[in-house]
């Protein structure tokens, strides 16, 4: 089960979205994700998806994986369609019995959302498939050191964001042995009542609490003896620097952008 | 009558991805009851993947494995029966400890097999006694103890449930040489007083020589061979070549071998070096 993770999952390669400067892939999925609230049509809406698809394209990621991105949310986005189709009353009626109402505004409003969703979910995840965990939390500590007066804190939360990504698959890894090693000793995790299962996780979250704890130690130690005091004189083995791509991409998200307020002047709103 | 079976059993990680690997290549093997079986093979060599197979703990993307001649994956019946007739302890088992008593963490297993609460005392009793676990150490909190306390208290742990088979992956792995043979003597004692298969997983064939009856050497994937120690040692240059250590004893006389004295190439203890040197000297071989 803990196979299906994908969020937030590396996907090595060397495409041309995975050679762009990690800070230029946070300000343009920042920017696209403020846009794609923006769009107020299909027209508009459609632009954001065409672009989305030639990054997805460009960046060599299997669409399989792009769409199992997706299977998480499934739950709020049925939810947010189901909400949609029986609460907004624009356009004509198409079914009308006591309290429902479905309106031909209703379907377009949540067909709209569907979209806007998957899209949403689809960029910052296009941007942790190609980014590693590392190469993002160095962006945002560079993206936010412009603020001096808070520059160690941006470091100490920047370098406590690595470690914690850092950590995640160890600690999945760790997981997954400890519930073998269980299961091994006939353990049963998988049946019973609510109840029953969450008792059934004791004999693995213990151990994997303290494993944890002795993780944690170990590390501060071994940092400790390469001499890590903070961001004070720290200086970077990797410098980034942006480059004609990284022009290239912000120039193709303005194109979008203008399109996008463009077609929202051009035709008639739906939201 | 064998004990375990495999038939074609094939492994793939990460099916779909371009991360997929074949772990294991249609292996098929057969394992006899009360053999002591060495699993040797490098990191990565598929052994690890082949052990969870034979409790279930992984499904074979391919192929079938019976224990006791049963297909383990016929039913839910036969799967949950497989987890107790095979007894699996995993590499640093120390760190699966989680009761509040050692007597407890040990009566784990027995506690989940459903069984009375007189057999699960007895149970208990007679794995702290094959693994040295004193009467004091079983009412101490698991935590308290040393290193190799605690690796003992875990292997009791899978002996309790007293499987027909016990597969121990790597036990001595990250304990000193005394804790090591300690280990190794309990696992061969155990073996002796309860007849029953065991399985240990190493990737030193060092440790396991003198106390193995057959020696399972895996590679890339596959079974290189399966066969007693004296056999799998006669082809040491093969596990040499494969990067498989064979014991300094037996690359001593396979040294001597190539410099063209007429010696036995299969030696792996120091005991029959000894005795091949001294029937060289009544040969009347110029050492």
């Amino acid at each position: 089960m803990m196979h299906d993770i994908t969020i937030g999952q590396f996907f090595p390669g060397n495409s041309i979205i995975h050679r762009m400067d990690p800070r230029m892939k946070l300000i343009l999925t920042f920017i696209y994700i403020i846009v794609i609230f923006v769009c107020k049509n299909f027209w508009s809406l459609g632009v954001m998806v065409l672009a989305l698809i030639i990054m997805v394209l460009l960046s060599k990621v299997p669409v399989k994986v792009i769409l199992k991105s997706i299977k998480p949310i499934a739950i709020i986005i049925t939810f947010t369609a189901i909400l949609n189709i029986f609460y907004v009353s624009d356009g004509d009626p198409l079914f009308d019995w006591r309290f429902i109402h479905i309106t031909t505004g209703g379907i377009y409003t949540a067909i709209f959302m569907i979209i806007r969703i998957i899209a949403l979910v689809v960029a910052s995840s296009l941007l942790t498939y190609t980014t590693s965990p590392t190469l993002i939390t160095d962006g945002i500590e560079r993206l936010l050191s412009p603020l001096k007066f808070m520059k160690n804190s941006v470091h100490t939360i920047a370098m406590m964001m690595t470690i914690a990504l850092r950590f995640i698959p160890t600690l999945v890894d760790e997981f997954e042995k400890i519930t073998n090693a269980q299961k091994a000793r006939g353990a049963d995790l998988e049946t019973g009542t609510l109840v029953e299962r969450a008792k059934a996780l004791v004999p693995v979250l213990v151990p994997l609490f303290i494993t944890s704890f002795r993780r944690a130690y170990e590390l501060a130690f071994a940092m400790e003896c390469r001499c890590y005091h903070g961001a004070e004189g720290r200086t970077r083995m990797k410098i980034m620097k942006y480059s004609k791509l990284d022009a290239f991409a912000l120039l193709f998200i303005c194109v979008v952008t203008g399109g996008v307020v463009a077609l929202n002047i051009l035709f008639v709103h739906i939201i | 009558m064998s004990i375990l079976r495999t038939d074609n059993l094939t492994h793939k990680y990460s099916v779909g991805t371009p991360f997929e690997v074949t772990a294991l290549d249609s292996v098929s093997l057969d394992i006899e009851e009360g053999e002591l079986v060495a699993v040797i093979g490098h990191t990565g060599s598929g052994k690890s993947t082949l052990i969870q197979h034979f409790n279930g703990l992984l499904k074979p993307s391919e192929g079938k494995v019976y224990v006791d001649g049963k297909d383990i994956w016929e039913s839910k019946q036969s799967l949950r029966e497989a987890r107790f007739k095979v007894g699996l302890c995993f590499q640093y088992p120390e760190y699966q400890l989680f009761e509040e008593t050692v007597y407890k963490d040990i009566a784990f297993g027995p506690r989940n097999m459903g069984l009375s609460d007189d057999e699960i005392d007895a149970r208990v009793r007679r794995a702290a006694e094959f693994t040295g676990v004193t009467d004091e150490m079983l009412e101490k909190s698991p935590f308290d103890l040393s290193g190799g306390e605690k690796r003992r208290v875990a292997i009791a742990g899978v002996m309790a449930m007293e499987p027909k088979i016990l597969i121990l992956d790597e036990p001595t792995s990250g304990l000193d040489p005394k804790g090591r043979d300690t280990i190794l003597e309990l696992i061969r004692d155990y073996r002796e007083r309860t007849g029953s298969t065991v399985m240990i997983v190493s990737h030193s064939m060092e440790d396991v020589a003198d106390i193995a009856t057959k020696v399972l050497v895996v590679n890339s994937s596959k079974i290189m061979s399966y066969d007693t120690v004296p056999n799998t040692y006669k082809r040491a240059a093969e596990l040499l070549e494969v990067g498989l250590d064979v014991p300094s004893v037996t690359k001593i006389f396979m040294e001597l071998h190539d410099r063209g004295l007429p010696v036995r190439t299969d030696i792996y203890t120091v005991e029959q070096g000894i005795e091949e040197i001294n029937k060289l000297r009544l040969e009347g071989v110029n050492l």
